[in-house]
């Protein structure tokens, strides 16, 4: 079963109102890849993304795995003097809590685990509901959360983060690299590229003329 | 055109623009989030937060991020000492990107907001469109100062647990970390359309 979106165009002429300067103007038809920019701020308006749906699926559901394998294998280990210390994504925050700091603990296992983990999770679970037509329910509240929560998500603020403390610890002991931090560094990539092609806005859309048809029917 | 002339409002969630009576707010058809012409208390809002930030910018430069005990001494680092240490050992290019992101990004961050908040409530006339740009990109920047917040935990979780070294997070962590979540939330209760909103000869753009 191909993905059906009409080639995946979006016909133009509907008003909308520019989000940044509330510019009222009509959207260009526009082709897969293409972007509208608003006349008079040149903010984004709508982009319709290269692939369908099919795509941001299958990036979805790369990072879903990479992100299980990243946060339940060893992350790093340090060589001091013939000791050794294995540390997880995890024991990041667990650090934290110990030194008891447990406001930034908190704010380390949000921003590394629980938002990205959450992102993921949601965007699979809104592509695959309209992708299959298969109004399940709680899709219009995921797929709000989704853009609202995206800030919060730093996994490629944490992986730069890794890459400071190997420095910062390079002169004092050894350092190997986990198989988790492979698989983290691998779903990094699979997150850019499913969030390239994942658009909230043209997602929004193909909801509503679902919904239309389904009530149609 | 202004949307808000014609009554209309485009939802800040899914973009369906709607009918909205001055001063009204009410629910998107579309995606069910509530709807209001320019986000709520906004100056105010974004006067709070980034007031709070700017408070908490002290401590978290002043007071050590990290200390780190091994073998009897005693060394404490604050964000800047910590740029200064990556540069003395040969990194610079990361000690720029650790410089660029906990030094430069808060604090240009505060400065852009303020002067944002300013010209919008003198309503000035000039560089609209530079300053939406501005506010774009303060907006996206903010995330990557928490780079420095995951270093410590990540050095306190590794060596922790090797015992010959302890590495422990220090207040200027907490203070540090208050000022990139207050300064995020600042930029998020601004709303760049109030830049836009005392410009009469919009009709005519």
């Amino acid at each position: 079963m191909a993905d059906s979106a009409q080639a995946g165009d979006y016909a133009g002429g509907e008003p909308v109102a520019c989000h940044e300067c509330d510019a009222l103007q009509r959207l260009p038809r526009l082709w897969r890849g293409q972007t509208a920019r608003c006349r008079i701020c040149h903010a984004k308006l709508l982009r319709v993304p290269r692939g369908g749906l099919d795509r941001p699926i299958a990036f979805f559901s790369a990072a879903l795995i990479l992100l299980l394998v990243a946060n339940s294998l060893p992350f790093m280990t340090l060589d001091i003097q013939g000791r050794r210390a294995v540390t997880t994504i995890f024991g990041a925050s667990q650090a934290l809590y110990e030194a008891g700091m447990g406001g930034l603990a908190l704010a380390v296992f949000l921003t590394s685990i629980v938002v990205p983990a959450l992102l993921i999770l949601s965007s699979l679970y809104v592509l695959i509901d309209i992708r299959f037509a298969l109004s399940l329910p709680g899709v219009r509240l995921a797929l709000s959360w989704i853009s609202h929560l995206q800030p919060w998500g730093m996994l490629d603020v944490f992986l730069l983060g890794v890459l400071v403390a190997f420095v910062k610890l390079g002169d004092m002991a050894r350092m190997h690299v986990g198989v988790a931090l492979i698989a983290y560094a691998g779903l990094i990539v699979m997150s850019a590229a499913a969030s390239a092609s994942f658009e909230p806005g043209y997602l929004w859309r193909r909801l509503a003329r679902q919904r239309r048809a389904a009530r149609a029917r | 055109m202004r949307a808000r002339d014609f009554h209309l409002a485009g939802c800040r969630t899914c973009g369906l623009l709607q009918r909205l009576p001055a001063g009204a707010n009410g629910h998107c058809p579309r995606c069910g989030s509530r709807v209001r012409q320019r986000k709520l208390e906004s100056i105010q809002l974004t006067w709070v937060f980034l007031l709070t930030a700017m408070i908490a910018y002290l401590p978290a430069n002043l007071y050590p991020v990290m200390t780190v005990v091994s073998l009897g001494r005693t060394q404490s680092d604050t964000i800047i000492s910590g740029v200064y240490y990556l540069l003395l050992h040969g990194d610079w290019p990361l000690a720029l990107i650790v410089f660029v992101a906990s030094v430069l990004v808060p604090l240009v961050k505060i400065v852009a907001l303020t002067y944002l908040l300013l010209t919008v409530q003198r309503r000035s006339p000039l560089r609209r469109a530079q300053r939406t740009r501005l506010y774009r990109l303060i907006e996206m920047i903010g995330r990557w100062s928490m780079v420095d917040i995951f270093v410590v935990a990540l050095l306190a979780a590794l060596v922790h647990a090797g015992a010959l070294a302890t590495i422990l997070p220090g207040p200027g962590a907490l203070a540090f970390t208050a000022v990139v979540i207050l300064s995020m939330l600042a930029a998020l209760s601004f709303d760049p359309r109030l830049i836009w909103d005392h410009e009469e000869s919009y009709a005519a753009t």
